[in-house]
């Protein structure tokens, strides 16, 4: 019973399920240490998701798809950052607003370019490639978590690297950083901390497409009404798992993609689809409270010791 | 004092307005690309909203929904917890209503319904606790909870009408067996689904707009809101506050499932609601919680949703194109503050650069 659940196609699902949680988590840490925490992932997801198909569809290559999702991620990244860094609103009511614009515009897009409501799939929909490394296939366990993923799998894993090595080992980084810390002091230096800021939020909105074209491009060959299906929210549980640091940020996304993949499992078993399909948003409830009851835990301790050296 | 807050509340309508313009501009743009009039469809949206007794009365039918949970989500947010739960608890509060609908069928006809309806308060007040507490006890971000509970409240329901409480003669959709007979809301216009829970809303929302506006406790509400700290000061139980506010928002969206049940399906359905709360939340947001204001909004908002149907018969642009305009009325409210700094900052510049043409002309001399 146990090793029908876990097996190494657990280990395949969760990587392909945490892939969109991964993309979008690096995009919204960016912006978090820009000093936004970014709830309108979600739609940018959305909006990915959709643009990819249509790229997809009518260009018959996964590469225009991907390029119009991007397209459409640098504009509602601008859009973002404008109402935020520029106009100073509420990065939350904004936040919103942009995930219910994206839920209403695909809606409406879907039925008025597609003539469908609900769901669009079609054979025209160019999937992307996926990609396997000859040598590792003999390797039952590497085979399984290298081989036969979508190209967006491996360019995650790249960009965990690139953005930790970004954020803490070039100066763009620290500023990026400190605009969000420390804006004042960053202006002393001449750097504009909006500039960053907006850097920042187009940045986001850029890997939320890709998290986006990954859904339905690469996990899926279709389109349906509200596909991200609050990825972009489990995505902000996962940065403020991780602390906002990318290779912790990844670990808390694989966490959340293991726990839908184990749904996915659990379903196959014969547990009612809903209980499974719970499973990820209880779970990030629970993760929740487990982190921020250690970071009060460490804060208390921390003011029991400068108590003591008194 | 008083006249400055009219003044403030005429700039405000005036973005308001404007910002509807905007968006309608916007619509029939996008009504132009595709080669529709736009003066065709939103004279057919309008006539589809208004037109007729029967277009009026689904109008105001589905201000019901709206203003319940527009208030629910005024409350929360004027008391700086922000409630986005308002669909699961909405979701819980109509399968509660429904539960004593077709468990108790024997009570006499007005404690049955009452008690629907407080069980479905209760419910949907209980639900929103739970974030409550959470972001009281551990300071975990309310937003992010109360989005993951609409999903699970959604799902569980969901398994609830499909399994244990499934009832016969269903037809591919989930839903329960019908309350008893007697608890349905009567029908005030024939054919529409205008019924008599609008009656109760509409008392429901005086209380609200007294509580909100007229009492001391409401006040405490707004400084909750407004400044944690200062109404600390004040001697305003903030904790204490923003729990009593997200249980009363959850138990006003619980009852708005409750009407839908009581009042136009007459049990519980899988996807009973297409979003209602969310729509809610943006009047809500259009009008800066003001009761009044989300009382008027969500007869537009109504209007919107039910002449949209006919726009698509007319000229067969979706009617999801009202999401979109909706969509552009909030982002562009949620920036009105942003753009008119702006437009001050542009002026200020004008000014300034024309003084300094103006200097250098005199020292010129």
């Amino acid at each position: 019973m146990l090793s029908q659940l876990f097996n190494l196609t657990l280990i395949q699902h969760t990587i392909r399920t945490a892939t969109p949680l991964v993309l979008a988590a690096l995009g919204g840490l960016l912006t978090e240490h820009a000093g936004i925490l970014n709830i309108g992932m979600e739609g940018m997801i959305l909006l990915g998701s959709f643009f990819g198909i249509v790229g997809s569809y009518f260009f018959s290559s996964s590469l225009m798809g991907v390029l119009l999702a991007v397209v459409a991620g640098i504009i509602i990244g601008i859009i973002y950052g404008f109402f935020v860094v520029e106009l100073g609103s509420d990065e939350f009511i904004i936040g919103i607003a942009i995930n219910i614009f994206a839920s209403g515009l695909t809606v409406f897009l879907l039925r008025s370019i597609f003539g469908v409501k609900g769901a669009f799939s079609s054979p025209d929909i160019v999937p992307l490639p996926k990609l396997s490394f000859p040598g590792l296939d003999n390797i039952p366990i590497l085979n399984v978590i290298f081989n036969n993923h979508s190209i967006f799998v491996y360019i995650s894993w790249i960009l965990v690297a690139l953005i930790y090595i970004y954020l803490y080992k070039t100066p763009k980084g620290i500023w990026l950083r400190a605009s969000g810390e420390y804006p004042e002091a960053l202006e002393t230096v001449g750097v504009s901390s909006k500039k960053m800021k907006y850097t920042s939020s187009i940045a986001c909105g850029v890997l939320c497409s890709f998290a986006g074209a990954h859904l339905s491009l690469g996990y899926l060959t279709l389109f349906t009404e509200n596909m991200s299906a609050d990825r972009g929210f489990i995505a902000v549980a996962a940065i403020i798992f991780g602390g906002a640091n990318p290779i912790k940020t990844f670990a808390a996304a694989m966490m959340f993609g293991f726990f839908d993949a184990l749904g996915i499992r659990m379903q196959v078993m014969g547990v009612p689809s809903q209980f499974t399909q719970m499973i990820p948003y209880v779970v990030t409830i629970i993760a929740l409270v487990i982190v921020t009851k250690n970071h009060m835990n460490k804060i208390k301790k921390g003011k029991e010791k400068e108590e003591g050296a008194y | 004092m008083k006249r400055s807050l009219f003044k403030d509340n005429l700039k405000y309508l005036t973005s308001v307005f404007l910002s509807i313009v905007a968006a309608l501009i916007i619509g029939a743009l996008i009504m132009v690309a595709n080669g529709r009039s736009p003066g065709v469809g939103y004279m057919a949206l309008l006539n589809g909203a208004f037109g007729s007794k029967y277009n009026l009365a689904n109008t105001f039918a589905k201000t019901v929904p709206l203003i319940l949970t527009g208030l629910a989500t005024a409350i929360s947010f004027e008391s700086g917890i922000f409630n986005i739960g308002g669909e699961g608890q909405l979701y819980l509060g109509a399968f509660a209503a429904a539960y004593i609908g077709f468990t108790f069928p024997s009570l006499p006809k007005g404690v049955g319904i009452i008690l629907a309806i407080l069980f479905a308060a209760a419910i949907g007040g209980l639900y929103a606790l739970i974030p409550a507490i959470l972001k009281i006890k551990y300071k975990i971000d309310e937003v992010i909870t109360t989005i993951m509970l609409n999903s699970v409240a959604v799902l569980l329901t969901d398994y609830l009408v499909n399994y244990p409480f499934a009832g016969t003669g269903q037809g591919k959709m989930g839903a329960t067996e019908m309350i008893a007979d007697k608890y349905q809301f009567t029908r005030l216009v024939r054919l529409s689904t205008l019924n008599t829970s609008i009656f109760f809303m509409l008392g429901i929302s005086i209380v609200m707009y007294y509580i909100m506006k007229k009492t001391s406790w409401g006040y405490d509400f707004k400084m909750t809101g407004q400044n944690e700290r200062f109404a600390k000061y004040g001697g305003v139980k903030t904790k204490k506050q923003m729990i009593i506010a997200m249980v009363i928002s959850g138990a006003l969206c619980g009852i708005a499932g409750a009407f839908e049940v009581l009042g136009i399906h007459y049990r519980f359905l899988q996807n009973i609601s297409p979003g209602y709360a969310f729509d809610g939340m943006l009047v809500a947001m259009i009008v800066k919680n003001s009761p009044l204001g989300i009382l008027i909004m969500s007869i537009f908002f109504g209007g919107l949703k039910t002449g949209s149907i006919s726009m698509e018969n007319a000229t067969s642009i979706p009617s999801e194109l009202v999401l979109v305009i909706q969509s552009i009325i909030i982002l562009f409210l949620a920036g009105e503050t942003g753009f008119k700094k702006k437009i001050k900052e542009m002026m200020l510049k004008r000014k300034k650069s024309e003084k300094a043409v103006k200097d250098s002309a005199k020292s010129a001399f």
